[in-house]
This record gives structure tokens, sequence and C-alpha cells, in this order.
């Protein structure tokens, strides 16, 4: 009795113990990334999207170079969730540091209005909160009387310097077809009305508009049906790169290379190879791996200076087009 | 020669009750999108639809196998971003020659398959939890060798979804129609495929009778990894690029695609064809409700109520067949 007992808590003991040495193992286990701090360094959150996703792994890695160039100013604590829809988990996370007792928490949030309770409690714990990448809701902010400093692109701008470029190398009256991101996230919405601007300016015509999740393979079918349903497409303008790859396969496959031009944002590797080889025409880069650099570098000043007034900081958009891309 | 008629007869009757009724949606979602959506009973549309549907095929087909065995495997998805993550990583990285490096990648799907198989056969674990487990380890693995980035592997691989000239088809659409035939001809002709349904049916009077299960449950898992490997190999080819994230929620296209089929989740029934004429109904109705321009809500409802109407008139059927 007592030794089966021990045998089953025992299995239960190594099968918890066994993970964990594996992720104690882990060259970059992203947990701690600087070694045990004085006590008068500050430590600063930095909670993400999903890690998984190409942009928000740069950024984070963009971080993690900031902290060990300053490593004598602060401690950095890296989270990100499993996957970009996983709301609860962001919020723990945050909970989670704040239990920490970090100094400053900079999120990227996965909401734009679900996250702003968690962030409140941290605001009322005495937290330093900054925001960057995606921008919470004003209106939410408003009723629940909180100001928290964005620092990120406009995306919309960004999308729409895109669309103009497009807009160039197309006739007036041109059918072009957009592909959305997720249709809650404020960046989805952002380059869509961007796009939409550019093209609306330029007089060409919107004559397709569908939410692809920021995925290439649903993309690529959309893509496909785009094409089919408007022979005389002109161009696809796809919120992120990934999407932008569908569309580049999906025109492939229609053997309409020459016909039908597409564009991005992300400024993501693979979308600078094809536009190198000319099979995509333009995208965006909001330089992910300076947005977390320059989130943190707000939560600093606030945290030397809690006086400081916190102010909303835009971040650059550079068009990126075979011209401008390194050889 | 009367009796030889009688039997075509009653053969071109089987026929059209094991897939009547499948034909009939098919036919009526064509009919549907036909009249509503632009441009959509067009060649270029059908070959568009044929050429996007190898790697859910092929999945579906691996998932069939397991799913008439008594198990299911929901890494599926995962497994096939591991494959294609691999099969860049071969080919880019390591500069390995095409076929070696598919090679490679069918064989890590493979091994992932035949590692659910064996540690749910051998230790009596439900597939559910063991194929839950590499869902994760897969998944993981996947973004660990590509450092979750997004790769781009050029049109060395485009060959193989590329349209024939004067087919239309891609290399992969007709490697996935024959595996569909090869996957009906293991499920009737062949030892495993009946010892498959047999344990399906009853595992237990299987193990009974003497018959050993482990081993034909290792080769089916991973018949169905190999599968998702060649699937990854077709999705890499007509994307140009392999992405970790890729054939996140596969599990549950490939199951849906089986249930439609009328393949039992209980095990010990199901077609390899049925499950492919599953395939159709859900690529005819994605397609036909982009080009109509749904929106992303009314995608899913419409899906999410077909499989369950087609399920629910299916077993309608079955009943009214019994009495």
């Amino acid at each position: 009795m007592f030794l089966s007992t021990f045998a089953r808590s025992g299995s239960l003991f190594l099968s918890i113990c066994i993970p964990l040495a594996i992720v104690g193992c882990q060259p970059n286990a992203s947990n701690t990334s600087s070694p045990p701090a004085s006590p008068d360094k500050p430590k600063i959150a930095l909670v993400m999207k999903s890690l998984a996703n190409e942009f928000f792994s740069t950024m984070a890695e963009g971080a993690k170079q900031h902290q060990s160039q300053n490593s004598q100013q602060y401690e950095l604590v890296v989270n990100g969730i499993k996957d970009e829809r996983d709301l609860a988990r962001q919020a723990a996370i945050i909970d989670e540091m704040i239990a920490a007792k970090v100094q400053a928490i900079v999120v990227a949030p996965a909401d734009s209005k679900a996250l702003v309770p968690v962030l409140r409690r941290a605001k009322l714990a005495g937290l330093v909160v900054v925001n960057i990448d995606n921008k919470l809701d004003e209106e939410i902010l408003n009723a629940e009387s909180l100001s928290v400093p964005f620092v990120g692109p406009n995306n919309l701008l960004g999308a729409k310097s895109v669309g103009q470029h497009l807009a160039n190398s197309l006739k007036p009256g041109d059918q072009v077809a957009v592909l959305e991101g997720i249709r809650t996230s404020f960046n989805a919405t952002q380059r869509r009305l961007g796009f939409e601007q550019a093209m609306k300016d330029a007089g060409m015509q919107i004559v397709d508009s569908q939410s692809a999740n920021w995925e290439t393979n649903q993309a690529n079918t959309i893509a496909a049906s785009m094409l089919n349903a408007h022979p005389d497409l002109k161009a696809i303008l796809a919120a992120n790169d990934s999407m932008a790859l569908g569309a580049m396969a999906a025109i492939k496959a229609a053997n309409k290379t020459d016909a039908v031009q597409v564009v991005g944002f992300d400024n993501i590797s693979a979308a600078q190879e094809a536009i190198r080889q000319g099979k995509m025409l333009a995208t965006a880069d909001q330089h992910g791996d300076q947005l977390a650099v320059y989130g943190i570098e707000l939560a600093l000043k606030l945290l030397q200076d809690p006086k400081s007034l916190p102010e909303d900081r835009e971040t650059p958009v550079d068009l990126i087009t075979a011209g401008s891309l390194p050889k | 020669m009367k009796d030889h008629a009688v039997s075509s007869n009653r053969a071109i009757q089987q026929t059209l009750a094991t897939y009547g009724g499948l034909l009939v949606a098919i036919l009526a979602l064509l009919g549907f999108f036909g009249v509503f959506a632009k441009n959509f009973l067009t060649a270029t549309t059908l070959l568009t639809m044929a050429n996007s549907i190898p790697d859910i095929t092929v999945v579906a087909v691996g998932m069939t196998l397991v799913l008439i065995a008594g198990g299911i495997d929901l890494s599926v998805g995962s497994v096939l971003a591991l494959s294609a993550c691999c099969l860049g990583w071969l080919m880019v990285d390591l500069k390995l020659p095409l076929w070696l490096a598919s090679l490679g990648a069918i064989a890590l799907g493979a091994c992932c398959g035949g590692l659910n198989g064996w540690i749910s056969a051998a230790f009596r674990i439900p597939a559910f939890i063991v194929t839950l487990g590499m869902l994760e380890i897969a998944r993981g693995s996947a973004y660990w060798i590509t450092d979750s980035n997004t790769k781009y592997v050029g049109s060395s691989l485009g060959w193989f979804s590329d349209p024939i000239a004067p087919l239309g088809v891609s290399v992969s659409f007709l490697i996935a129609t024959a595996v569909v035939l090869a996957g009906q001809w293991l499920l009737h002709q062949t030892v495993l495929g009946r010892t498959a349904v047999a344990i399906g049916t009853n595992a237990e009077s299987v193990r009974m009778a003497g018959i050993r299960t482990t081993a034909p449950m290792v080769t089916l898992y991973a018949i169905c990894g190999g599968l998702c490997g060649l699937a990854g190999m077709m999705q890499s080819s007509r994307l140009s690029t392999v992405d970790p994230n890729s054939g996140v929620g596969m599990e549950l296209s490939a199951i849906a695609a089986c249930v439609i089929g009328g393949t039992s989740l209980r095990g010990g029934q199901g077609s390899v064809v049925r499950t492919f004429f599953g395939v159709l109904v859900i690529s005819i109705l994605q397609t036909g409700l982009a080009q109509l321009g749904a929106t992303d809500p009314i995608k899913r409802i419409v899906t999410g109520g077909v499989i369950i109407l087609s399920v629910l008139l299916d077993s309608l059927r079955k009943q009214s067949a019994i009495r």
C-alpha cells in the first residue's frame, strides 16, 4: 500500500522533473536573461504575443540584445503566449509578473480591449506600464480612467504608403483585392483602412476584401478564389507578409505572375527574398527588433523620473521595395 | 448471361448506395455555388480546387486508416509542419538533393506516427492522449528547427505542385489520387487492412484470437505520419515556403472529412474513397464561400452546419436501411 503510493507519487515526481530539467538545459531559456542583480536594479517584464511568430521573436531578440548591452541598468524577463488568441494566458502572465514584483511591464497586447483590466491592476500595484505594438482601446482606457503610453508604428500610414507605391504601377480604375488580418485586431483594421485610403485616392476599384486570419495557407485558398471570381484583378494587398506569400503562390498557380502584383506588410525574410526576385512589389518594415527597445527605454525613463509625463511615441515605418533592399 | 446482368445491376445499386448520398451532396454544392458565385463552374476554378486539396487529402487518408482501427491521431497538423520544416532545413541549410530531403521529411513523419502507435498500443494508453502530446512536441520542434521563422524554399519544389501543361492538374494531385486508391486497396485487400477493421471493431477479441495488435497499430500510425510528411512536402511546394505555423487545426479538418465520408469515430467502419468525397465537400465549401466573398463568421457557421447535417443524413439513411 505504502510502497505503491510511493511508486505512484515517485513517477509523478519524475514526470514533472524531467521536463523541468530539459527546460533548464535549454541554452536560451527565455525566463531570465541576466545574472541575479543588485537589488536597486529595476526589473522589467516584456510580455509579448506569440513568440512562435517571426515578428515577435525578432522583437524579443532585439530586447534581449539591448539588455545585454545595458545590463547595469536593468534586468529583463521575457514571456510570450503560445497562441496569438490566447488572451487568458496573457492576462495570467501579467498577474504573475505583478506577483513577481517587477517594476515595469512592457506589453504587446494580444487584444486591445481584454487586457485593460489586468493592466489596471498592474498600475494600482505601482508598476510602470508601457503599451507597444498593438494600441489599447482608447474608450476602454478612458472608461477605466487609465493612461498608458503607447509606443508603436502608425499602421494606417504604413499601409497607405505601401498602397501608394502599388498605385504608381497601376492605372486608375484597375481592380484590386485586399487580404485582411484577424478582424478583431487593431492592426488589421488600421492596415485595411490604410490600403483602402491609398486605393481610393488613386481611383482604384476594390472588388473584394476578405480576412485570411494572417495565415499563409488560408490566404492561398482565398486568393485563388479571388483570382477566379475576378479575372481582371490587377493586384492583391495583403495585411501581412505571410498572407502575401500565400497570394503569390495562388497567382503563380493561376499562371498570372505578370498580370497580378502583390504587396505585404512586416518585411519578413521570406518576403525580402520574393521582392528581390520580383515576385512581390513592396512591403513595410516597422522595425520589430527596435519596437520593444523603444518601449523599454520609455519604461526606464518613467522609472527614473516618475513625474515625467508619459507621452506616446510613434516609431518609424519604412517602405521596402527592390530598390531599398541590399542586393 | 442473365445472371451476369443481374449481378452487374446489383453492383451498380451497391455503388449507388455507398457513394450516392455523397455524390448528390457534392453536385448540390456545385450547383448552389454555380448559381450564386461568379465564375464558379469553370475549368479554372475546378482545377484550382483540385490542385489545392492534395495535402488535406493524403492526411485524411492516413486519418481514416487510424480511425478505422479505433485510434485517432490529433498530431497530424503538427507532424505536417515539423516534416515541412525538416524538409526546408535539409534542402536550404544542408543543401541536400531534393529526393534525399523529401525522403528525410517523410521518414521523420513516419517516425512520429510510429512512436504514437507504439506508445498507445504497447502500453494501452488512449491514442487521444498520446497524440495530443505529440501535437505539442512536433509543433515545438518545428519552431525550434526554424527559429520560428518562415523559410522561403524557392521554386526548386515548384514542379511538384505546378499544373502539368496539358492536364491542368499537378503532380501532387496525381499522387494524392494514387494514395486514395492505394489506401482503399490496403483497407480491403490486405491482411493489415482487414486486421485494422477487426481491431477497430473489437480489439479484445482480436487479442483473444491470438493476433498481435501492436505491430499493425504501429504500421498504421506510421503510414499516417508518413502521409503527413508527404502532405508537408505538397504544402511547401505549393506555397514555396516552409512555415512552422502551417497545419494548425488540420486534425479537425481531416477528422471532419472522414466523418462526412461516414467513417465511424468508434472504429471498425469507414472507407478511404468516401473520405476523399468528404475532402471534396469541405474544399468546395471553402472555395465557394470565398468566391462568394462570405465573411469569416459566415464561413465557419456554414462549414460547421454542413458537417453536422451530412453526418445526420448519413445516420438517418443507415437507420432506414436497417428497417
